[in-house]
C-alpha cells in the first residue's frame, strides 16, 4: 500500500509538470520549484488522500516534504 | 528612491512583461520605462509561486472594478493610494469630469513625473499628484489637492495592504471610511493568512523582508475585517475565479473553508453610514 501512495504523490507532481516524464525520489521538490509556496497546499491535500491522513497545517515540518524519499518516510513508512 | 518604491519598480516590471504576452490580461505601454531600474531584477529576486500572475490578474481586476464602478455611479473622484508606478490615468477610458488623484511619497511622484514628462505621456483625464507620508496625516494633502470629502469617492488601494500591520490596515480602511460620503466604494486587495505562515513561502518573504518590505499582515476573515472598519464587502473573489483570471491562474481554487489554503482576496466593498 506504502508504494501506491507514493506513487500518486509522484504521479501528481509529475502531472504539474507536462515536461518531466521521472521524478527521483532524492530530487528536491522546493530547490527545482517542482512544488511552490502556492502548489504546496495542494500536494499537502495529495498526500491527505493518498495516506488517509489529515496534516496539521501550524505544525507542518518543511522537512518531511523536502523529496519523495522524505514525504514516503514521514506519511507511508 | 526608497525600499516601497523598488517595490513599484517591480510591479512595473509585472505589468510591462504582461503587456508583452500574446493573450495580456491588460497593455500598459509606459510599464517598460517606469519599471527601471530594478524592477524587472526583483522579478527574479521575488520569484514564488503565483506572484507574477497575481500581480496580473489583481491590476486587470482592479481596472474591471474601477471602469464599472465610475460607468455605473457617477462618483467622479478617485483616489489611488500608494500609487506606485500606476498608469491607469494613461491607459483607461474615464468619464468627462473624472479627477483622479495619485498619492505615493514626493520622491517617487518626482521621479514618476519625469520620465513620464521624458516619454511625452498624455493623461486621459484630471490628474493630480499628491506627495504624501501614508504613515502621516495625508488627507489634509489630498484635500489641498481638491479632494472634496462631501462627494462620493472611489479609493482604489493596489497591493498595499500586504505591507501594513492589522492595525495599520484597519486604521486605513477607517481613516477612508471616515473621509468617504454616502455611495463611495472601495477597490483593493488582501492577503490570507497561509501565505505568510507556509514553509513553502519562507525564502520568498525572507527576500522581501531582507529588502525593507515585508509582507505582514493576512486575513482568512476578509468581510468581518472589512465590516470592524466600516465598509461592506460587495465582491469578493480569489484568482482564478471568473472575473479574477479564470484560465490564467495555474493553481486550483479551493473551496471557501478549505484548510491551510493559500487565499488572495480581490475585494470590491462600498462604505457603510448610519
Amino acid at each position: 500500500m506504502s508504494s501506491a501512495g507514493i506513487d500518486k504523490v509522484r504521479d501528481w507532481i509529475l502531472g504539474r509538470h507536462p515536461e518531466r516524464t521521472e521524478l527521483a525520489a532524492d530530487v528536491d521538490l522546493i530547490e527545482s520549484r517542482l512544488v511552490d509556496s502556492l502548489a504546496f497546499v495542494e500536494l499537502v491535500y495529495t498526500i491527505e488522500d493518498a495516506a488517509g491522513v489529515e496534516i496539521d497545517f501550524d505544525a507542518i515540518d518543511i522537512e518531511d516534504f523536502q523529496t519523495l524519499a522524505t514525504i514516503e518516510k514521514a506519511f507511508f513508512a | 528612491m526608497d525600499a516601497v518604491s523598488y517595490t513599484a519598480q517591480w510591479m512595473a516590471a509585472a505589468r510591462a512583461q504582461e503587456s508583452e504576452r500574446e493573450d495580456p490580461l491588460f497593455v500598459d505601454p509606459l510599464a517598460r520605462d517606469l519599471a527601471a531600474p530594478r524592477g524587472f531584477e526583483l522579478i527574479e529576486r521575488y520569484v514564488g509561486g503565483g506572484v507574477l500572475p497575481f500581480i496580473s490578474i489583481r491590476t486587470r481586476f482592479l481596472d474591471d472594478a474601477i471602469q464599472e464602478i465610475v460607468a455605473g455611479s457617477g462618483i467622479q473622484q478617485v483616489v489611488l493610494i500608494a500609487a506606485g508606478m500606476d498608469t491607469r490615468a494613461f491607459r483607461l477610458d474615464w468619464p468627462d469630469g473624472t479627477e483622479l488623484y495619485e498619492v505615493d511619497h514626493g520622491p517617487l511622484i518626482t521621479e514618476k513625473r519625469r520620465r513620464l514628462d521624458a516619454l511625452g505621456a498624455e493623461p486621459r483625464t484630471d490628474r493630480r499628484e499628491v506627495s504624501a507620508d501614508l504613515t502621516q496625516e495625508w488627507l489634509p494633502s489630498l484635500e489641498a489637492a481638491g479632494f472634496d470629502r462631501n462627494r462620493p469617492t472611489l479609493w482604489v488601494a493596489e497591493g498595499l495592504t500586504f505591507f501594513l500591520t492589522e492595525e495599520q490596515a484597519g486604521g486605513l480602511l477607517q481613516l477612508l471610511a471616515s473621509a468617504s460620503a454616502p455611495g463611495s466604494h472601495l477597490a483593493f486587495d488582501l492577503l490570507g493568512r497561509a501565505m505568510l505562515r507556509s514553509p513553502f513561502s519562507k525564502r520568498f518573504l525572507d527576500h522581501l523582508a531582507a529588502d525593507g518590505t515585508p509582507w505582514v499582515f493576512g486575513t482568512d476573515e476578509p468581510e468581518e475585517f472589512l465590516t470592524a472598519n466600516g465598509w461592506k464587502t460587495t465582491d469578493l473573489r480569489e484568482p482564478g475565479q471568473p472575473g479574477a483570471g479564470e484560465g490564467r491562474w495555474p493553481y486550483e481554487v479551493q473551496p471557501r473553508g478549505r484548510r491551510g489554503a493559500n487565499r488572495l482576496w480581490l475585494i470590491r466593498a462600498e462604505v457603510v453610514t448610519d
